[in-house]
């Protein structure tokens, strides 16, 4: 065959370089952003640190005190946490955003995070589930996520198939249920240290990262983004609409609760991690897609990447930007976020719901 | 292949749309399915196509009940080209069509460059094939409709469903579309509008009422200005020229009596 126009092999090396790339970025983050903090260290001591813990060579001195304690057990598992949820936040917001068939959609959209707040609300504010130990009220806030996007599965699926318009709305239901019940309780609780607490979990927060945590949530990001990324056919097919992925050989009604639980339990682990962080899960999957279009065998390798790097850098703006004084890393998310989304929306070549 | 129904009766709301129907489609065969607007040619495909069960009756390809496949095999044997086709997310032109591939993939298969290959080969049928990167958003109708069509090529299946596939072309891209498809060594069954285009293109018609086959035959056979007026309240005149080809004039009713008069 003549290969007088554009081969397709010719344009698949551009995406994998950019993959590629996105990988080296992703390390020089990490290697950057662990010299920036509050405390001020110089260059050569945290590269010892890091380098004595991860090979065992060089100065053993740098296996103790101060500054290894500051650059190994306060900021280095902060940036691999943030590049974990950001990389699952930015997976899970495209995956829901192909389970309901809407561009709107973020991996809050079906109340996980109300839900959330909820199992906070709860544990805060009336000492519900003191059992689960000393993290007990990220462990409610996760269990409330997970919970709430099985009830959010059920409830769409009363009075016939699920489809993606009933499973927004039923979103939307429990959403509002649930913020309710904990307006409820923070209003009649009357405790100003509990609210306090609850909107400070609202407002997500990396500070409480450990290498612990980390063991799981990091694990489950990496586990979450290849189990997606080899379903890149189905949630095409997704995008098509029910009756065309059946012409195409795919059911998507067991695939659609599948893709929700797996992404709710992500969530949920982010969630107990580091509180609610908005607008990671909209704006990431928007700008990939962009970029380099729907196909989600580029989309989610591609969002993933791009997802850990912003939130690595959102993190250390949050930490420098006001001296002496942290920003709850929700807050500049969506400070970031919400214009971008508005500017996403305005530009008219961008399909949101139809046709232009 | 062959696709034949038994009684298929189907329900949608508290309407019952079809009223038993048998059908059937030979290896190869050109079917058409004419019909006004409600009489259910779209249901009896999408029964076929398995968008809707059937309350009744049962559906066999090549003498094997549908439900007994999986709905990965049906799509390996049965393409279709449906009316509505609209996204709201931007796929490029060639992952549209390379979604045709789907049915003979596994889970963890890659699209490999037989799967590229194809693909091409489905936009060079369509004469699409300059279109590869565009964003299947930015086409017009017609050439959407086209893209849909190399998807189904794509598919590589003894048979294509087309549900009133037409309706967006022009007249030039109608001839042209039902061309393509008749080269295809297919069987295939359309919904069709278009009385002329159903006698030039089929080897067989279905002619449906109220969810029910009221006539069946080879067009010449069945296309007579009696069965028109039944189907459609419509009043119609048929020669046929000398290359042998059938054609059909309408009046519209305000006319009608006139023309009939004179």
């Amino acid at each position: 065959m003549k290969h007088t126009r554009k081969n397709f092999f010719e344009k698949k090396p551009v995406y994998l370089v950019v993959l590629f790339m996105l990988f080296i970025a992703l390390i020089f983050s990490l290697l950057l952003a662990v010299t920036i903090g509050s405390t001020s260290i110089p260059l050569a001591d945290v590269y010892q640190v890091v380098f004595y813990k991860l090979f065992h060579v060089g100065d053993p001195s740098f296996g103790s005190g101060k500054i290894h304690d500051v650059v190994w057990f306060i900021r280095l598992p902060r940036l691999i946490l943030a590049a974990a949820v950001g990389m699952s936040l930015s997976i899970c917001g495209v995956v829901m955003q192909a389970v309901v068939k809407n561009p709107l959609a973020e991996p809050y959209v079906l109340g996980i995070s109300f839900g959330a707040s909820l199992g906070a609300t709860l544990s805060i504010m009336l000492g519900i589930g003191t059992m689960f130990g000393p993290n007990y009220v990220g462990v409610m806030a996760c269990l409330g996520a997970f919970l709430i996007s099985i009830g959010v599965v059920a409830l769409s699926n009363i009075g016939g198939r699920s489809t993606s318009v009933k499973l927004l709305l039923s979103g939307m239901a429990l959403s509002s249920l649930c913020g309710a019940f904990s307006s409820f309780i923070v209003y009649f609780s009357n405790d100003q240290d509990g609210m306090k607490t609850v909107s400070y979990w609202m407002m997500g927060s990396l500070s409480g990262a450990s290498w612990e945590n980390n063991l799981i949530v990091v694990p489950l990001a990496i586990a979450g983004v290849i189990f997606f990324w080899t379903q890149y056919r189905t949630l095409n097919l997704m995008l098509l609409g029910d009756e065309a992925a059946v012409t195409l050989g795919t059911n998507l009604y067991p695939w659609r609760q599948t893709y929700l639980l797996v992404s709710s339990l992500m969530i949920g682990f982010v969630v107990y991690s580091s509180g609610v962080i908005g607008f990671v899960g909209l704006v990431i999957p928007h700008v990939v897609r962009m970029l380099f279009g729907t196909d989600h065998k580029k989309l989610i390798p591609l969002s993933a990447l791009v997802g850990s790097i912003f939130l690595i850098w959102a993190d250390v703006l949050c930490r420098v930007i006001i001296p002496g004084m942290e920003l709850p890393i929700g807050v500049l998310t969506s400070m970031i976020g919400a214009p971008c989304f508005i500017y996403l929306m305005a530009r008219k070549k961008y399909g949101f719901g139809g046709k232009e | 292949m062959q696709i034949t129904t038994e009684q298929i009766k189907a329900v949608l709301g508290n309407a019952q749309i079809l009223n038993g129907i048998d059908f059937q489609a030979k290896d190869n065969q050109f079917v058409g399915i004419i019909g006004p607007n409600g009489s259910g040619k779209s249901t009896l495909l999408k029964c076929i196509y398995r968008v809707l069960a059937p309350t009744e009756g049962v559906v066999y390809l090549d003498g094997k009940p549908l439900s007994e496949h999986k709905v990965r095999e049906s799509a390996q044997k049965i393409a279709v080209v449906a009316q509505h086709n609209y996204y709201n997310f931007e796929f490029s032109v060639r992952e549209v069509v390379m979604m045709g591939r789907a049915p003979h993939k596994k889970a963890l298969d890659r699209d490999n460059a037989e799967d590229y290959r194809i693909v091409r080969e489905a936009l060079k049928t369509v004469g699409m094939s300059e279109f590869e990167d565009r964003s299947f958003s930015t086409l017009s109708g017609g050439e959407q409709q086209r893209i849909i069509l190399a998807r189904a090529l794509a598919q590589q299946t003894p048979c294509l469903i087309l549900d009133e596939p037409t309706n967006h072309l022009d007249i030039k891209y109608q001839l042209w579309l039902m061309d393509i498809v008749k080269e295809l060594s297919c069987t295939v069954v359309s919904a069709v509008h278009d009385l002329n285009i159903a006698a030039m293109y089929c080897d067989y018609l279905y002619a449906m009422k109220d969810g029910r086959v009221v006539a069946q035959g080879t067009p010449k056979e069945l296309l007579t200005p009696k069965l028109i007026r039944t189907l459609y309240d419509v009043d119609s005149k048929i020669s046929i020229d000398e290359d042998g080809m059938m054609h059909i004039f309408y009046y519209p009713s305000s006319l009608a009596k006139k023309e009939v008069l004179s």
